[in-house]
């Protein structure tokens, strides 16, 4: 019992380490966001290299189909996707990718078009 | 609730660990109890390149899966360049170790004799192919992964004595041998088990970091369960030594099924330690 005790506090002093795969930063349009006008493109931000592998736009649950990624060459940290406007209503993009740590990455996010 | 690939990794990953580490630890505890584990090479040799078989078999699976995660669709498992992406990263790194390791052991398994060691050491490459991946690799980090190896090799180590032990002690002709073979594995474990144990605490303290981490987090708390599933099986080993081994030495004809029971229940809380731990390295993040 005394060990675990001890054990406990070694770990409270410790304190947090760090370990950390890719991590979604930002995108643009936010998540969340309401925008008026139709974007041309949407912006994905990670804090470390990220190779996407696939990207989908579902639109007012109504329409669903990926997004084209291009080619891509290496691992890095923004991607800028050419957006297919399908007019007023709420956007959500689904996408996929590989952290240079070889770690599988998945997230999602959505905005609205007035 | 898991999606359908984060299942996949999950059974794979527990198949893997189960086949690197019963196979590695079978030629070990061979090769560390010769006199002991004398007329079972045949044995020893069939199981573990059955698990290694299993090893390999996981290894590819594994790979192919994240393809699969990472196009959402079956036909990331086969497609090249998905495949030739995940080849430069670390699981290509480590699937790479972990083909050649299992080879190496198959190659020694299959002539056998003076070749076990070879086997033997066919089997730590594997088992050091999972200090290459996830947390522990970094390139500063070097003892970290040392910690993480000696996690594996004890563990492995403790793993392969169950199928030769049980096997011994089931049969009333063979009950001398299982005796001596459980002593001398007792006195062993009782200088190798501290290690594993170390080294899982070290792991935990870097991995959680923290007490609120480890009851509010579903990384601490699968780990938490890990560790209880880890107490019962060194109670149970626990039991064997100071109570049912010694009296099998005392030649007790009745103690040999009760030790193949005990087993069977080491083997049930093996299992659980290694599900927990595919779950956690699969589905959930280290808390940060």
């Amino acid at each position: 019992m005394r060990y675990k005790i001890g054990l406990a506090i070694l770990m409270v002093l410790v304190g947090t380490s760090a370990f950390a795969h890719s991590k979604k930063e930002g995108m643009t349009p936010a998540d969340g966001a309401v925008v008026e006008t139709i974007p041309e493109s949407i912006e994905l931000r990670f804090n470390d290299g990220m190779r996407l592998t696939k990207v989908e736009m579902t639109h007012a649950d109504t329409y669903a189909g990926p997004l084209e990624i291009g080619a891509q060459s290496g691992f890095v940290k923004e991607f800028s996707l050419p957006f297919v406007p399908m007019g007023p209503g709420v956007y959500q993009i689904e996408w996929r990718g590989l952290g240079s740590d070889g770690h599988p990455m998945n997230g999602t996010f959505s905005f609205e078009v007035k | 609730m898991p999606d359908v690939w984060e299942l996949a990794a999950i059974a794979t990953k527990f198949l893997l660990y189960l086949g690197v580490l019963t196979s590695g630890g079978l030629v070990l505890c061979h090769q560390a109890f010769p006199d002991q584990m004398s007329g079972l090479e045949r044995f020893v040799r069939a199981w573990a390149a059955g698990f290694g078989a299993l090893a390999v078999a996981m290894s590819v699976l594994a790979f192919s899966l994240r393809g699969g995660v990472l196009m959402d669709d079956v036909s990331g498992m086969t497609d090249p360049s998905i495949l030739a992406l995940l080849w430069e990263t670390p699981p290509g790194d480590a699937l790479l170790l972990r083909l050649l390791g299992l080879g190496v052991m198959l190659v020694g398994l299959a002539v056998g004799g003076l070749w076990l060691w070879v086997a033997a050491f066919g089997s730590a490459l594997a088992i050091w192919s999972f200090c290459e991946i996830g947390h522990v690799a970094s390139k500063d980090r070097l003892w970290f992964q040392a910690v993480l190896f000696t996690h594996l090799i004890v563990a492995a180590f403790w793993l392969g004595i169950f199928l030769p032990l049980q096997r011994l002690s089931r049969s009333s002709g063979t009950l001398a041998q299982a005796a001596d073979l459980g002593h001398r594995f007792g006195q062993i474990a009782s200088f190798t088990v501290p290690f594993l144990v170390v080294a899982g605490v070290i792991m935990t303290w870097r991995l959680v970091g923290s007490v609120s981490a480890m009851v509010g987090t579903s990384y601490g708390l699968m780990l938490l369960t890990k560790i209880g599933a880890v107490a019962v099986l060194l109670a149970l080993g626990a039991f064997n030594k100071v109570r049912l081994v010694p009296a099998l030495r005392d030649g007790d004809p009745t103690v040999g099924p009760r030790l193949a029971k005990s087993i069977s229940l080491e083997w049930f809380c093996v299992w659980v330690i290694l599900l927990a731990t595919a779950i956690f390295t699969s589905v959930l993040a280290v808390p940060t």
